[in-house]
C-alpha cells in the first residue's frame, strides 16, 4: 500500500496556480524525489501534503489517513525538514528536542537523538551559536523526534559544504535501509539520481514526467553526445560529411553534436581531423543523462 | 498539558535568556517607578499614591509590547511554521504564550512593589485583592497585545501599533496623567481605554478599600481581555507569508473593538445612573431648611449671600487679570464663592455631573451612601460632639479619591519665574480676603481650603504653591484655635 496518495492537487496563490492536478503516489520504504527548477511547485507540493497549506482541490492520502480530513493524525506519524531551519536564537539543541518530544504521542529518546545526529558537543549551545552544518542535522533530528514511518524533506541539502552534503546524504540512505519512506524535493539532478528510487518532474505545477531516473533517461532518447575539442580551429564545413549527426555546434576550437550511430559518426570525424593535421585535445562520447532529460522535458512547457 | 508544561518552560527561560527583554519587562517599569518617586517627591506616601499607574504601565508595556513583539517575531522567523508541522493545537500554544507572559508580568509587578517597599512605600493594604486585581488587568492586556501580534505582518509595524495604543492610554487614557487633569470629552473617552479601570482598580487595592469598590473595574477589565483573547484566538496566523490584510477571518478584530465600545458605553450609562442618584437625595436636603454643614463647590455664576452675616459671608469674587488667566491656561474667568454652610454635602455643579464618577471622587455605590438614614443637623460645628464625629466619619465609607491628588508645594520649593506672578497676587490677595476672615474659625478654614481646591486651578502650574500658601493660611488658624 502506498505511503502518499496524492491526486488532482490544486493550489492557487492569487492569479498563480502553484500546483495544477498534481498526482503522484510514494511507496512504502522508497525515496522518492520531486525534482524541479526553482517555482515549479515542487514546495508548494509538498507543504499541502504535509499540512502546512491546505489546497483547493486534490485527495492526500498519508499513511492510509485522509490528510485533510485528519491533519493531526498525519502528523504524529511523520517528521519533515523545512527549507529554511528556524528555531529560537537562544534554544539549545537538547530543550528544542525534548521541547518538540513533548508535542507528541510517541518520542525517541532525545539523548539518543543527539548521538545519533552528532550534536553531543553542541547539545546545550545556544541555536544561533550552530553551524549550518550542525543546525541541518539537529533539522533533521527533529524530524526523528517522534519516531516517524516517512519523513519529509524541503530541498535538504541547500546551502550545506559538500562534506556536510555528503554526511546528509548518507544519512538519507541510511533512513531508507531502517525501514523509512522518504519523499525529497531537490532541484538538484545529481542528488536525485544518486538518491532516489523513482522521481518526478514537476514545472509550473504540473508533473511531466515520473519514474526511476534510468527510466527517464532510457525513454528520453537512445542518441549519444560528442564533443570534440582540438588545439586549432575547425571549420563548419569540414564536418558536412560525417554521416547521421544532428544538433551540431561549431564554437571555434569546440565541436558537439547528437548521433544514434555513434561509430560512424566518430570514425568520420577522426578521419577529417587526421586528414587537416588537426591535433586533438579531449573527445567524449556519452549516453544522456538525467540532466538532458529534465533539460529536454522543461524546456518543452508552454511559459505560464 | 505536556507540550503545554514544556512549551510554558521554554517560553520563561528563552525570555530570561534575553538581555533586551529583561530591559523591557524589568528595567523600563523600575525607570518610570523612579520617575515617578522623583516627580512626586514632596509626597510623604508618594508611591502607594501612584502604584496604580505604575503597575498598569509595566503590565501595559510587558503585554503591548513584550508580548506582540516576540510573537511576531518568532513567526517571522518561522518558529511557530515548524510548530506546525506537529500536533499542538492553536488553543495550546496561545495558551502557554498567555500563561507565560502573566509569569512574566506577574514577576515584573512584584519587582517593582519589591523596589517601591524599598523606597519607602507603605505595605499595600490589601494584597490578596491586588493579585486578584493584577491578574484582570494583565488577562486585559495581554488580550490586548495578541490582536496586536495577529495585526502586525513584522515587528516594527508592532512598534508603530503598540505607540498608537501606549501614548493615547498614558495621555488620555488615565494612566499617566490623572483623570482630573483631563478636559471633559478626554475623561468620557477614557472610560472606553481599559488603562483608567486597571489604575483605579489597583489604587484601590494598594491604598484603598479594596475589592469592594471596584466590581465594575474588574468588570470592564474582563470583558475587555475576553475581546482581546477571543478576537486574537481567531484571527491567529501560524506563518508570517499569511498576511493580516491578505487573511480572511479579520472580522474578528472587531470582536475586541466591541468590547472596549461595550465597556465605555456602560460606563456612561452607569455615571449618568450615578449621577441622578446622587442629585436626587441632595436635591431633597437642599429643600430642607437649615440642614447641613458641608461646603458646596459651585462656579459663576456665584452665590448670592449675606455679607452682613459673618458665618455666611461670602467674598466677592476673585476674577484673574488677563495675565493671571494666562498663566492659569485657562481662557474663562474663573470665580470662586465661598462654601455656602445650607447645603449638607458636596454639590456637583452642573459640568461635575458629567463628569464620570470615578473621577469626581463618588463613591462606588453612591445611592447605598446617600440613602443612609439622615443624622440630626446641627446648627454649628461648636454643637458637633464627639459621637456625631465617630458616628459620621467612617474612613472606609468616604468616598474613593480615585488617586487624585492635590499635592502641597514643600517649604523649599520656590516659584518658578512665570507663576510668581500670580502666586505673589494670590498671597497679597488672601489676607484681606473677606471669607478667610470669618469670625468663626472653622469656617475660615473651610473657606481657604476651598480656594486651595479650585477645579478650575487644577491646572495652574502654581496649583502646589497656592495649596502650601493655604496651608499656612489654615495653620495660623488651627494655633489660634488650640
Amino acid at each position: 500500500m502506498p505511503k502518499v496518495i496524492v491526486q488532482d492537487l490544486q493550489k492557487r496563490y492569487d492569479d498563480v496556480l502553484a500546483a495544477q492536478g498534481v498526482s503522484f503516489e510514494v511507496e512504502d520504504g522508497e525515496i522518492f524525489g520531486l525534482l524541479g527548477p526553482n517555482g515549479s511547485g515542487k514546495t508548494t507540493t509538498l507543504e499541502c501534503v504535509i499540512g502546512l497549506r491546505q489546497p483547493e482541490t486534490g485527495r492526500i492520502e498519508v499513511c492510509g489517513i485522509d490528510a485533510r480530513q485528519h491533519p493531526k493524525a498525519v502528523k504524529e506519524k511523520v517528521g519533515a525538514v523545512l527549507q529554511t531551519i528556524a528555531l529560537q536564537d537562544k534554544i539549545t539543541p537538547r530543550e528544542a528536542l525534548t521541547l518538540f518530544a513533548s508535542f507528541y504521542k510517541r518520542a525517541a529518546a532525545v539523548s539518543g537523538l543527539i548521538e545519533r545526529f552528532a550534536l553531543g558537543e553542541k547539545a546545550d549551545a545556544p541555536f544561533d551559536s550552530l553551524s549550518a552544518g550542525q543546525r541541518q542535522r539537529l533539522a533533521v533530528a527533529l524530524a526523528f523526534v517522534n519516531d516517524p514511518e516517512l519523513i519529509f524533506l524541503d530541498e535538504p541539502t541547500t546551502g550545506l559544504d559538500p562534506q556536510s552534503r555528503r554526511d546528509l546524504h548518507a544519512e538519507i540512505v541510511k533512513m531508507k535501509r531502517d525501514g523509512h519512506t522518504v519523499l525529497l524535493t531537490t532541484h538538484n539532478i545529481d542528488e536525485a539520481e544518486q538518491l532516489c528510487d523513482r522521481i518526478a518532474i514537476i514545472d509550473s505545477g504540473r508533473i511531466i514526467a515520473s519514474g526511476p531516473p534510468r527510466d527517464l533517461i532510457a525513454a528520453s532518447s537512445s542518441a549519444q553526445n560528442v564533443l570534440l575539442r582540438t588545439a586549432t580551429a575547425i571549420e563548419r564545413d569540414w564536418l558536412a560529411q560525417i554521416p547521421g549527426i544532428e544538433d551540431l555546434t561549431c564554437d571555434n576550437a569546440t565541436i558537439t553534436f547528437r548521433t544514434t550511430t555513434p561509430g560512424a559518426a566518430l570514425a568520420a570525424l577522426m578521419q577529417i581531423v587526421h586528414e587537416r593535421g588537426v591535433e586533438v585535445v579531449e573527445l567524449h562520447a556519452r549516453k544522456a543523462r538525467l540532466e538532458d532529460v529534465f533539460l529536454a522535458l522543461t524546456s518543452e512547457q508552454p511559459p505560464q | 498539558m505536556r507540550a503545554a508544561l514544556q512549551q510554558l518552560r521554554i517560553s520563561l527561560t528563552l525570555h530570561y535568556r534575553n538581555k533586551m527583554a529583561l530591559i523591557y519587562g524589568y528595567l523600563f517599569p523600575l525607570v518610570f517607578l523612579l520617575a515617578f518617586y522623583v516627580l512626586y517627591r514632596h509626597e510623604r506616601v508618594v508611591l502607594a499614591r501612584h502604584m496604580g499607574e505604575l503597575l498598569t504601565v509595566s503590565v501595559l508595556g510587558g503585554a503591548c509590547f513584550g508580548l506582540p513583539t516576540t510573537m511576531v517575531s518568532e513567526r517571522e522567523r518561522g518558529v511557530w511554521r515548524r510548530y506546525r508541522l506537529a500536533p499542538i493545537s492553536t488553543a495550546l500554544l496561545v495558551l502557554s504564550v498567555v500563561v507565560a507572559r502573566y509569569l512574566i508580568l506577574i514577576t515584573a509587578g512584584l519587582l517593582q512593589i519589591a523596589v517601591a517597599l524599598a523606597m519607602g512605600m507603605p505595605w499595600p493594604q490589601h494584597p490578596f485583592d491586588l493579585w486578584i486585581v493584577f491578574t484582570f488587568v494583565s488577562f486585559a492586556f495581554i488580550g490586548l497585545g495578541l490582536v496586536m501580534a495577529m495585526m502586525a505582518d513584522n515587528v516594527p509595524a508592532v512598534q508603530a501599533l503598540g505607540q498608537c495604543i501606549f501614548l493615547p492610554m498614558l495621555i488620555i487614557g488615565g494612566i499617566a496623567v490623572p483623570l482630573a487633569s483631563l478636559p471633559d470629552w478626554a475623561q468620557h473617552l477614557s472610560q472606553f481605554f481599559p488603562g483608567r479601570y486597571a489604575v483605579q482598580a489597583l489604587q484601590a487595592c494598594v491604598a484603598g478599600p479594596g475589592l469592594g469598590t471596584i466590581r465594575f473595574d474588574l468588570l470592564a477589565l474582563l470583558i475587555i481581555g475576553t475581546g482581546g483573547t477571543i478576537a486574537g484566538a481567531k484571527m491567529f496566523r501560524w506563518d508570517s507569508q499569511q498576511r493580516f490584510a491578505r487573511r480572511s477571518g479579520n472580522a474578528w478584530v472587531s470582536v475586541a473593538l466591541i468590547s472596549w465600545l461595550l465597556v465605555g458605553t456602560l460606563a456612561e450609562y452607569r455615571g449618568r445612573l450615578a449621577a441622578s442618584a446622587r442629585l436626587a437625595p441632595e436635591q431633597a436636603r437642599q429643600t430642607a431648611p437649615g440642614s447641613g454643614t458641608a461646603p458646596a463647590v459651585t462656579t459663576p455664576p456665584s452665590t448670592e449671600t449675606n455679607a452682613t452675616d459673618d458665618r455666611h459671608a461670602t467674598p466677592k469674587s476673585i476674577t484673574l487679570s488677563d495675565a493671571e488667566k494666562k498663566a492659569a491656561g485657562r481662557s474663562t474667568q474663573p470665580s470662586i464663592s465661598p462654601p455656602n454652610s445650607s447645603s449638607t454635602a458636596p454639590k456637583q455643579t452642573a459640568r461635575a455631573e458629567k463628569t464620570p464618577p470615578a473621577t469626581t471622587a463618588v463613591p462606588e455605590k453612591p445611592s447605598a451612601k446617600t440613602d443612609t438614614p439622615a443624622h440630626p443637623t446641627v446648627a454649628s460645628w461648636q454643637a458637633v460632639t464627639l459621637a456625631d464625629i465617630e458616628r459620621d466619619l467612617v474612613f472606609d465609607r468616604l468616598p474613593s479619591d480615585s488617586g487624585i491628588v492635590t499635592p502641597i508645594a514643600p517649604d523649599e520649593e520656590d516659584p518658578d519665574p512665570d507663576t510668581a506672578d500670580h502666586l505673589r497676587y494670590i498671597q497679597e490677595m488672601l489676607p484681606s480676603w473677606q471669607p478667610g476672615k470669618v469670625s468663626d474659625p472653622v469656617q475660615r478654614v473651610r473657606n481657604m481650603l476651598y480656594v486651595a481646591a479650585v477645579r478650575t486651578w487644577s491646572s495652574c502650574p502654581s496649583n502646589a504653591l497656592l495649596r502650601r500658601q493655604c496651608s499656612i493660611s489654615c495653620n495660623r488658624t488651627f494655633r489660634r484655635i488650640s
